[in-house]
């Protein structure tokens, strides 16, 4: 199963480089520490303990948080590209930055070394520990390494799944348990146990390193593989299961509560004892250590989930620097460091100083030297031009949907919407879609589901299933909305401001609105357009919200009721304001009880009853629908008498004037002349979209 | 690409950023003029706290303050604390309450309004308005004679006050949040006046109430304006505490208020 949201896909990107980012700073921080010198490449004369424990901090959880949403991405790519692919881009992506990078990287890295060391040393190189056997420098770029190792484990593991597990019965009970552990939060208190065991063994575990870096051997080391192993395959596994996503989202809080909780502990501990010999301590921190990993992991992409889903060009850019920036930070950073270790000046100083410095070189050597040119494609898959891009909402890596708002096709569309508020179901999955230049009025009563609807396509609230499309893209995105304009019910606008201040506001928000004047003027706004809007009455309210709706010419305008508490004068104004804006092109989503609008207006009528599209179609279409007749005379006969009658569905008498619903007008009509022979002023009619409507809600009651 | 194609594309995008803020500063604009015109909120605000500084240092507390210059520079620090921060509570939180009530929240999110538009423009209006409450009292306070500090430590405490309308702007955003529009001085009032006294802000307490300062905005506030003018004899934590203290209160603050809004509206 494929669950790959796009938006969800703009909120783990965000995370990625969240993590790699934070890697950044969190190596900027390490030569703050007031630890000894040799255990960084430098160490300054100003320390700070606040610095450290946060650096410990986001130590606890980058590289598990890095490796998580890179397994989630791994299966995503490999469902997509199959195995042959698969494996031709991871090493374009993986393979050959890790060979390369190394290869730049790592005489600079040694040359760093020995300077830092020696400056930190006041001049002279100390000795060298012992390295062990197996030594090899593979330095920051070990993620990659150990990214590498995992591929090949999972991807092997998955084939042998594969071939047991045919029917997917086995992996249907594991979607089930991690959809579960999730919702439960069982998940973020046992997905580190692995982790945990790892760490219990080893000898030497100093608490501050946590999972100890495997950046100095090619032999894959056992709490590395362990524990960024059990973050990648969950990743993985979340992208199998269909709403464990979902799950995410709604836990972020919950497991970041968890997190802050179980970091303090770690904190408290980790003050009095910096290295504990094995015992009573040492186990409940590994225990705890993983606790905190997963409630980290969780609650940040939970909350990215949560409130990173739009799509943002400035995200979307600094996530696809921060790979490049990550691979090519150590060198900037370390040098800057060692630069200032001695200056008199507080590590409150120079710490934002190098992060500072250290960023506007690395995003200023991705604009100019990556992001255009081959590296970038290397790197992301992706080749910029130089010049600046409008708004580009297409999200990586996955392919851009069509975007078809030009002539004819829909500019905005519901598909298979459920949308439920609690146990009320608002929404039963509807289709419905707007086309360009149209109006399409939708009619239902009160509770039908109209204004849910008209919320999803103005981004309010999110579908629990289905798709919302606002002229292309996601309504969410501003870009997009900035074609809409809208009109809600029980609004009201600030009552200070005078009407051509709230067009005036409204129209900042458009590239090009149309002047105040103009908008006030079709509005049939001029002589107020001075008075304070609190002094307006309910119609000219009305009248001004129409104002600030079509001041930005919009391409679809929502009106949600939007005549109620007009005079038949502003009515008819209001009318002829719709009627010129479709004229120009622009497509209108009209929710009314008033029907003579709908029929004076639409082109297409789509009614809603208790969350279902009951009916759609062109106004004639509907009374079509409904082939019933309408007979008014002033008769004597009582409706009693008449009600009885084949072909009569309803009857009522006013005074001496007869009303007859009937299905069969001819038939009736015969018989009443037969039967009253003074009868007069008799009349038949089409049915008219009262009726149909009054009809279509009362069938599907 | 040639020079014709490039240049309007960059014209393109600086009119985008132009609108862009653009629409913050009208945004801002209109905030403060509808502060100015609803004169029933911005009146008690800008009037109660110079009233009551003057009470006291000219009427209640004027032999004390000759006898001890400090007693000046407490009460001053105290009634221009109020004055910054009764804005950011009763301004900003009564305003979003409203707001929220009057669906005008949900028309801005409907609206290709910037997100964080309204939300800036709430702040600096706040932040003027509590600029003009202040200004009086420093007038006051210093033309009077009735503050024992240089210029230069005027100037940084001022600065200090400032900044310590961050947090009460966060809480008031987030009782804005929470609750309805009636109800929303009500809660203002629960919050922020038990913080005024308790904290030790408006009297100095006594020793056995110690214990429960620290949890009062009021008082890390007023820590940090001692701090900032140099008043050693005031200081009772250290700067990066109050520092601290005041940035966890805006975060904590400022997630719920997000947590909310996100979730109803």
């Amino acid at each position: 199963m494929n669950n790959t949201n796009d938006h969800r896909l703009h909120a783990l990107d965000a995370v990625r480089g969240f993590a790699l980012l934070l890697g950044v700073a969190f190596h900027a921080a390490l030569s703050f520490l007031g630890g000894p010198p040799g255990t960084w490449f430098t160490a300054d004369n100003s320390s700070n303990a606040v610095l450290g424990d946060a650096a410990f901090v986001s130590h606890i959880f980058r590289m598990s948080l890095f490796f998580f949403i890179a397994g989630y991405f791994g299966r995503l790519l490999y469902q997509r590209l199959g195995a042959r692919s698969f494996w031709a881009n991871r090493s374009m992506r993986i393979l050959i930055p890790l060979v390369a990078g190394w290869a730049i990287l790592s005489p600079l890295i040694s040359y760093l070394w020995v300077t830092g060391v020696t400056k930190a040393f006041g001049g002279t190189l100390p000795p060298m520990p012992a390295m062990p056997e197996d030594f090899f420098p593979l330095g920051h770029l070990w993620f990659l390494y150990q990214l590498l190792l995992i591929y090949v484990a999972v991807i092997a593991v998955r084939s042998v799944i594969a071939r047991l597990d045919p029917a997917q019965k086995l992996r249907g009970l594991v979607d089930k348990a991690v959809h579960g552990s999730i919702r439960t939060m069982a998940g973020t208190f046992t997905l580190g146990l692995p982790l945990a065991a790892a760490l219990m063994s080893l000898p030497f575990w100093i608490y501050w390193m946590g999972i100890p870096t495997p950046d100095m051997t090619l032999t894959p080391q056992v709490p590395a593989s362990v524990g960024y192993g059990t973050a990648f395959v969950f990743g993985w596994l979340v992208h199998r299961s269909s709403n464990a996503l979902t799950a995410i989202a709604e836990r972020w809080f919950a497991n970041l509560v968890i997190a802050f909780v179980a970091t303090g502990w770690l904190l408290h501990t980790m003050h009095a004892t910096p290295m504990a010999a094995p015992g009573l301590t040492k186990t409940l921190y590994a225990l705890i250590f993983g606790v905190a990993v997963w409630g980290w992991v969780l609650g940040l992409t939970g909350a990215a989930l949560r409130f990173l889903s739009n799509y943002s060009a400035t995200r979307r850019y600094i996530a696809d620097a921060s790979y490049w920036i990550y691979l090519a930070h150590l060198p900037v950073v370390v040098a800057l460091q060692i630069w200032v270790s001695h200056w008199p000046l507080s590590w409150a100083v120079k710490f934002p100083m190098i992060l500072v410095v250290s960023f506007a070189v690395l995003f200023a050597s991705y604009h100019y030297l990556v992001r255009p040119t081959f590296v970038g494609k290397l790197l992301n898959g992706r080749k910029y031009s130089r010049k600046p891009e409008p708004t580009d909402p297409a999200p990586s890596p996955a392919a851009p949907p069509p975007a078809d708002s030009v002539s004819g096709g829909p500019v905005a569309q519901l598909r298979g919407i459920t949308k439920k508020f609690g146990a009320v179901t608002a929404l039963n999955s509807i289709d419905i879609e707007v086309r360009r230049g149209e109006l399409l009025a939708v009619l239902g009563p009160n509770g039908a589901g109209k204004s849910t609807a008209i919320s999803l396509w103005l981004g309010l609230i999110e579908p629990d299933a289905g798709s919302v499309t606002l002229l292309g893209g996601e309504p969410q995105d501003i870009a997009r909305r900035r074609g809409l304009g809208v009109m809600m019910q029980d609004v009201e606008m600030p009552k200070e401001l005078k009407v051509r201040e709230l067009v005036r506001l409204a129209a900042s928000y458009y590239d090009d609105p149309m002047s105040v004047e103009e908008a006030l003027r079709r509005a049939g706004l001029e002589s107020l357009a001075d008075r304070n809007y609190g002094k307006l009455s309910g119609g000219q309210k009305r009248q001004a919200q129409f104002a600030v709706a079509i001041c930005g010419r919009p391409k679809v305008l929502f009106l949600d009721e939007p005549t109620v508490g007009l005079d038949v004068k502003a009515r008819a104004a209001l009318w002829t304001s719709v009627r010129r804006l479709l004229a120009d092109g622009c497509s209108v989503v009209l929710t009314t009880h008033y029907l003579e609008e709908a029929e004076a207006l639409a082109d297409r009528i789509t009614v809603i009853t208790k969350g279902r599209v009951i009916a759609s179609g062109s106004v004639d279409d509907m009374r079509a629908l409904v082939a019933r007749r309408q007979i008014s005379c002033e008769s004597s006969l009582t409706a009693d008498d008449v009600r009885g009658w084949p072909g009569v569905i309803e009857v009522s008498k006013d005074a001496s004037k007869l009303s007859i619903t009937v299905t069969d007008a001819e038939g009736v009509v015969r018989r009443l002349l037969a039967a009253d022979t003074t009868l007069g002023r008799l009349e038949v009619r089409q049915a008219g979209l009262n009726e149909a409507f009054n009809e279509l809600t009362r069938e599907a009651a | 690409m040639n020079a014709l194609a490039i240049k309007s594309t960059i014209d393109t995008v600086t009119s985008l950023r132009g609108r862009e803020f653009g629409a913050y500063l009208t945004e801002t604009r209109y905030e403060l003029i509808r502060m100015v015109r609803n004169s029933s909120i911005a009146i008690p605000v800008l009037v109660l706290p110079l009233a009551l500084y003057a009470l006291f240092v000219f009427v209640i507390g004027g032999e004390w303050i000759t006898k001890d210059p400090g007693a000046g520079i407490f009460l001053f620090a105290a009634f221009s604390l109020m004055a910054v921060t009764m804005p950011a509570m009763f301004g900003i939180g009564v305003t979003l309450a409203q707001e929220r009530e009057m669906g005008l929240l949900r028309l801005k999110r409907a609206q290709p309004a910037p997100p964080a538009a309204w939300v800036v423009a709430k702040i600096l209006a706040g932040l003027v308005l509590a600029v003009v409450a202040y200004a009086p009292i420093a007038i006051l306070a210093v033309s009077t004679g009735k503050l024992a500090l240089a210029p230069g430590q005027v100037i940084s405490m001022s600065a200090a006050l400032l900044i310590g309308t961050i947090p009460f702007t966060a809480l008031g955003l987030m009782i804005g949040s929470l609750t309805t529009a009636s109800a929303a001085p009500g809660w203002a009032n629960v919050i922020y006046l038990p913080g005024c006294y308790l904290s030790g802000m408006f009297f100095p307490l006594p020793k056995s109430m110690y214990w429960q300062a620290p949890i009062w905005p009021q008082f890390h506030a007023e820590q940090l304006a001692m701090h900032m003018a140099g008043v050693t004899k005031m200081q009772l934590e250290p700067v990066t505490m109050a520092i601290a203290t005041m940035i966890g209160y805006t975060v904590l603050f400022a997630g719920i208020t997000i947590w909310r809004l996100s979730k109803k509206g």
